[in-house]
């Protein structure tokens, strides 16, 4: 007898598939080569109906893939429908278009055959380590720049790994076996979520199949968000932003946007942005539509599961051949530069509607990226990735944490971990004072991070390849790491060689010996510096968070250094300025 | 081991449990002692001290003592622990604070992270540099280190933990920093590294080494108290501590690293859980343990925990995962909340009553105790709702006074928050339960299962009491308390069988390893185990290997025949590995070369047989009085008090209705039905309510909260 769907079976079955995705995490993790799956965790595992719905992903992941997985899904659909596809079977792609937006994530996903029906599909994206072509650079001009193009194939017929697909890789890879250790992770990622889902339907007798399932979570979701949604003010709000410089594009990039809230729903008009550049930064849809969608989902309704539902309230407009809806071939590695500004720049809108869930500026968004390739002591090739993070944005319940992901959210990669994988040695890692946005809630700080090339090959005197993607965003240039509601922007940033400052985002041979500084600026800060506890300040300046002189100059709060003691006089004086009065 | 008894001693925060069997005949014999705070072993030797009554050889004849203790997770739950200095490679100080940059709820705005340990002003970076293949590129500045130590001195330091990069490849600096500090802080503890955790990825690995250095006088000092106040008294054979995953260390070693005793109490219940599940045929157990300071969950499936690489302490968000300070020992794989008996009951900043997660311990304890304690707890309230008995506390050897614990519900949280004391007492009792069972929920989910699949074995001295409470939240259809529930994980220290384990990292090629030196690397390490027994022990021996496919980074295990090591053992090994590895993952032809990781050798001796007794009452008890309690609808009811002694096999009672026994009380709510098993274990079936909207708690709406 099948078993019925009543409230309490609901829940449990919904935490059933997140906990079967959260497995097919663990399988990939387990088995995966490369630190960019067990560390970096740049990756995303989920599991379909068989109308290709989204019903879960897994836990751990990163905010890119979670508008990108159910298109990525469709599309593999539209190519091979249902009767197509034979137990056994496994498609793959990497066209930025059809799945995740640049050449290096590989997503693979399978059917889900039972009883010998499909039930469902399983899916796997990895961020891999390399797909060829010009090395991790903005430089780019077109997509054919950037690499081995994989289209939608089968990797596996019934079974049998179709070996042609892995002699492209290796054939246009710079470590294909590390590139084809995580394939196969990402397989064993399919394997372990399919079999969770066909030991769960056996369990629960689903002898109907998952839709009736899939119904109520997506809906009870889809629901949950348009209720949120249907409380804020209706009307229209705008944040039209002006980005940083970005090397090789000539022109200043905008990104406009349109927030209207309509009932129980939300439209982001994207409508007069920038056209397409050439540089490797422009966006797919399916990237516009993960970044768009995430920081409704973040400041509405956090606490229910993502899936399917949550991005059927959101509509979002881009026209096609703008930077946030590119078309082939424009280049698109370094499409973070753009998406992960999305967040910030929706809740630039929100801010006037919902000023109590809004983060001030991440210090570290877009998000840096480091790359390194050459050779080890006995001949093989490495390529490592690293990523270090800035500072978080202060909110109104607190100060912003130091040094943590957002909008994406990756792992940092140990310095054990990234020294052990290829030829370079980090200097330092340190949090940096006074680099935190002042506010009533400051931001969190930020870092500076610096290596030193050390010589590869048998002989050790090898250079290496390397680059330092960074956010672009200065104190004083275009889109600082702003602060909110009177809260002052982050700072910090920077990237140097060997003390000489340098373009972000391109790739450059470099000798042993030679060192790469960059600074992560500290987040933006949260309401008006005046406005925090000179009590919270003295903390923060015992703890070496902030320095005496930013005390004085950032909060106006007197702190005599030999005592470490807040100056209640002095300070109160300096504290009373016509603006201090007027808020009193 | 021969003929004699053992003791098996649990320290928990508030109570210290024993049990003694006899090896001749299984008999079991149990004690519970308040622990004594500032010098737990005082609790220890007392309780030894009763058994010793009349029996004045029972140390000396004593094949052995195996002790677990939740000291090391109190001391850093109540941050208690040393005021600790990190000295790391210059450049690096920060490594605590920065952690890995994550964030580990991906839809959480105001997302908190752990407060490192030591606070920034106590990280300082000292100039040295080992390189990944262990080379010195700089070597140490003995003088910065020996300015640390001075800086260190003066801000008051107590402990002093040393993380260098690569130190698990070349220890040689951190070996140096340590002999410098030793000269330069005298009586200051230092944890090294390598020592701690010899692993690459530097958080983990300083996470781990300073919460080891935080805890550490507090355990040395523990042991060392304990160690000599069992010679005074006779005893000759060594001290067995359990570590955290179920195995076995002596008192000696566990000293040198005491964080590998983070989960140490807590495993002997699962031992102890886990021994219950296989002699009652149970398959699936949520095994709750419930004491004075925590409450510990763990699914036990088919007799078997799982056990986990690295654990996570002092979690900030409703125990989600990534949300803890990790420390990297093996563990079993279990929930520990700071929930218990003991857990301190405020009036918030809000005007909103918080249960814990600080615990009154044993002093001052609760206010029933009358040991000092002024702050109401969990077991404060317990006895204002007539769960347990004021002069049936301890079989009424440790009277509890019901009108100061009374007084202090009124005084403290009643008047500031204008309710009744007894209104009070039913929220600390809810509250404290929806605290677990939140927990509970997410830690289930995530192993795929349902609480409806489960069945709860309730212990600890506080488990009985809020078990139904707990199951009725959850959905969990029954729950079991087993004899002795208040000294259980002591008796899962003799009924589980004692393991040894040694191992030791290999990192080759499956094929280019010499056989004959992986037999001598197992033999050495057998040895090891071996030495920590007594002569006259004959364990069994088991040889294992972790392996996986070269580059990756987890590894499974395959057990390797004895007693040599050919090239046909490590083929057989291989060939296991890549079974194991496509039953586990699905046929995945991979063709890189397969390594072995590791080596471990198990020595393993068998628990005692125990006989508990069974109930022996021939009619069905009848109440022997009749208590006041307080139900969770919050009216009052007579409810019937049975002495667990009298029940009979076979009978019922439908609650409300209190079992009361020496060591901890069963609360049985309204409509649960309880039958006397044959073994004397109380299996309950829980009355479940049938609410169709409780469905989906995560759809909370947190957002207008």
């Amino acid at each position: 007898m099948a078993t019925k769907l009543d409230a309490v079976t609901i829940q449990i079955l919904w935490n059933r598939l997140i906990a079967i995705v959260d497995e097919a995490a663990t399988g990939l993790i387990r088995t995966a080569y490369t630190p960019s799956v067990k560390e970096y965790h740049d990756f995303c595992c989920a599991l379909f109906d068989t109308s290709g719905r989204m019903l879960a992903h897994s836990t751990v992941t990163t905010a890119g893939f979670l508008g990108i997985v159910p298109e990525v899904m469709r599309n593999f659909l539209r190519k091979f429908p249902p009767q197509s596809l034979a137990d056994g079977d496994a498609i793959i792609t990497n066209d930025p278009w059809i799945a995740s937006g640049h050449l290096i994530d590989i997503s693979i996903a399978a059917p889900i055959f039972h009883r010998g029906r499909i039930v469902g599909y399983t899916l796997c994206i990895v961020h891999h380590l390399d797909m060829g072509g010009r090395m991790s650079t903005l430089a780019s001009k077109d997509i054919y720049e950037e690499g081995l193009k994989i289209p939608i194939l089968k990797l596996f017929e019934a079974g049998q790994l179709n070996r042609t697909i892995f002699d492209f890789i290796t054939a246009n890879t710079r470590v294909p076996d590390k590139i084809l250790g995580d394939v196969r992770a990402q397989i064993v990622a399919n394997n372990v979520c399919a079999r969770g889902l066909k030991v769960m339907m056996d369990e629960y007798a689903l002898d109907d199949g998952l839709e009736g399932l899939a119904s109520e979570i997506i809906s009870r979701t889809e629901q949950s968000l348009r209720s949120k949604i249907a409380k804020l003010p209706q009307g229209v709000y705008r944040n039209d932003v002006i980005l940083p410089r970005i090397p090789g594009v000539d022109t200043d990039i905008k990104i406009c946007c349109e927030m209207r809230v309509e009932g129980d729903g939300i439209t982001v008009d994207y409508t007069g942005s920038s056209g397409e550049v050439g540089a490797a930064v422009n966006c797919c849809y399916n990237m516009t539509r993960s970044y768009t969608s995430y920081p409704f989902k973040l400041a509405l309704d956090p606490s229910v599961p993502n899936n399917d539902g949550a991005l059927n309230p959101i509509t979002i407009i881009a026209p096609i051949g703008s930077i946030v809806n590119c078309r082939p071939p424009t280049a698109t590695w370094g499409r973070t530069m753009i998406s992960h500004l999305f967040p910030e720049i929706v809740f630039g809108a929100m801010e006037k509607v919902l000023p109590e869930r809004v983060l001030a500026a991440n210090g570290g968004a877009p998000a840096n990226e480091i790359y390194l390739h050459g050779k080890h002591a006995d001949g093989r090739s490495f390529m490592a990735i690293s990523q270090h993070s800035g500072g978080f944005g202060g909110s109104a319940r607190q100060d912003g944490p130091a040094t943590l992901c957002f909008p994406n959210n990756t792992r940092n990669i140990p310095v054990e971990v990234t020294e052990n994988e290829s030829r370079m040695m980090y200097l330092r890692k340190e949090l940096v004072p006074d680099s935190g946005g002042a506010g009533r809630n400051r931001g969190g700080l930020g870092q500076v991070v610096e290596y030193e090339i050390l010589g590869g090959g048998p002989d050790g005197k090898d250079q290496v390849e390397s680059s330092v993607r960074l956010s672009g965003r200065r104190e004083n240039g275009n889109f600082p790491v702003s602060g909110r509601l009177g809260g002052k922007a982050g700072r910090g940033y920077g990237l140097e060689i060997n003390d000489n400052e340098v373009d972000h985002g391109t790739s450059r041979t470099l000798n042993p010996g030679d060192r790469v500084c960059f600074r992560l600026s500290g987040g933006g800060g949260y309401g008006d510096p005046l406005e925090r506890d000179p009590a919270r300040v003295l903390d923060d300046v015992k703890e070496g968070r902030v320095t005496v002189e930013g005390a004085r100059n950032d909060y106006v709060v007197v702190i005599d250094p030999a005592t470490n003691t807040i100056d209640a006089a002095a300070t109160a004086a300096k504290r009373k300025t016509p603006q201090a009065e007027a808020r009193a | 081991m021969s003929e004699g008894v053992r003791l098996g001693v649990d320290i928990g925060g508030t109570f210290t449990d024993f049990t003694m069997v006899d090896t001749a005949n299984g008999t079991v014999r149990v004690e519970k002692i308040l622990t004594s705070t500032g010098a737990a072993e005082r609790a220890v030797l007392q309780g030894v001290d009763r058994f010793r009554e009349g029996q004045l050889d029972v140390l000396a004849g004593a094949d052995g003592i195996i002790h677990a203790t939740t000291l090391v997770i109190n001391t850093i739950l109540e941050r208690k622990g040393a005021r600790t200095g990190l000295i790391t490679t210059a450049g690096f100080r920060d490594l605590l604070e920065i952690q890995r940059e994550v964030r580990y709820d991906l839809y959480d705005l105001f997302i908190r992270l752990p407060e490192p340990i030591v606070p920034r002003r106590l990280r300082i970076g000292v100039t040295e540099r080992v390189l990944a293949d262990g080379s010195v590129r700089t070597p140490l500045n003995e003088a910065e280190v020996r300015q640390a130590a001075r800086q260190l001195r003066e801000a008051g330091v107590e402990a002093v933990a040393v993380v260098f990069l690569h130190s698990y490849r070349n220890n040689a600096h951190e070996k140096r920093a340590g002999g410098i500090l030793a000269e330069e802080l005298p009586g200051v503890l230092v944890s090294l590294s390598h020592q701690v955790h010899p692993e690459p990825k530097e958080y983990e690995r300083a996470s781990t080494t300073v919460l080891d250095a935080y805890v550490k006088r507090t355990m040395a000092s523990y042991l060392d108290r304990l160690s000599d106040g069992l010679k005074e008294r006779g005893y000759k054979r060594k001290l067995f501590i359990m570590l955290s995953n179920g195995g076995t260390t002596t008192a000696d070693h566990a000293k040198a690293v005491p964080i590998q005793l983070v989960e140490s109490g807590p495993a002997a219940g699962v031992e102890a859980a886990s021994y219950f599940g296989r002699s009652m045929g149970i398959d699936r157990i949520l095994s709750f343990d419930m004491g004075g300071t925590t409450a510990k969950l763990c699914i036990v499936e088919h007799g078997r925990a799982e056990r986990a690489r690295v654990f996570e302490v002092d979690r900030v968000k409703r125990f989600m995962a990534g949300s803890g300070l990790p420390v990297a020992v093996p563990v079993y794989d279990l929930l520990e909340i700071g929930a218990g008996g003991g857990s301190i009951a405020r009036v918030d900043s809000l005007g909103l009553v918080q249960v814990g997660p600080d615990s009154a311990g044993a002093a001052p304890g609760p206010v029933c105790y009358g040991l000092g304690g002024l702050e109401p707890t969990v077991t404060d309230a317990d006895l204002v709702l007539g769960y347990l008995g004021a002069d049936s506390f301890l079989g009424g050897d440790m009277p509890l006074d019901l009108a100061a614990a009374d007084a202090a519900v009124n005084k403290r949280l009643a008047q500031p928050t204008g309710l009744s004391v007894e209104r009070v007492a039913s929220g600390i009792f809810e509250i404290v339960n929806e605290t677990m069972a939140s927990a509970a929920r997410q830690y289930v989910a995530e192993k795929g299962l349902a609480p409806s699949e489960l069945t709860m074995i309730a212990f600890g001295g506080a488990g009985p009491v809020h078990a139904l409470g707990l199951a009725r939240k959850l959905g969990c259809p029954r729950v079991v308390v087993p004899p002795f529930p208040g000294v259980m994980s002591a008796l899962g220290l003799l009924a589980a069988p004692v393991a040894f384990e040694r191992s030791h990292s290999v990192k080759r090629l499956a094929n280019a390893t010499p056989p004959a030196e992986l037999e001598t690397l197992l033999r050495q390490l057998g040895e090891e185990a071996r030495a920590l027994l007594p002569a006259e022990a004959s364990p069994e021996v088991l040889w294992y290997a972790d392996m996986r496919y070269s580059g990756q980074d987890h590894a499974l295990e395959v057990a390797l025949t004895r007693p040599t090591v050919d090239d046909t053992a490590i083929t057989r090994a291989v060939d296991a590995f890549v079974a194991l590895y496509h039953d586990l993952y699905g046929k995945i032809d991979d063709d890189n070369p397969v390594e072995i990781a590791s080596v471990r050798v198990v020595l393993t001796e068998r628990g005692s047989t125990i006989n508990l007794p069974k109930p022996t009452a021939i009619a069905p008890a009848t109440a022997a009085s009749h208590r006041r309690m307080i139900e969770a609808d919050g009216s009052a009811c007579d409810a019937p008090v049975y002495p667990r002694a009298a029940l009979a096999a076979g009978q019922t009672i439908v609650g409300p209705a209190l079992i009361e026994e020496r060591e901890s009380t069963t609360m049985l709510g309204r409509g649960d039905r309880m039958t006397v098993d044959a073994s004397g274990a109380l299996v309950i079936d829980v009355a479940l309510p049938r609410r169709a909207d409780e469905a989906v708690p995560r759809l909370n709406d947190k957002v207008n909260a």
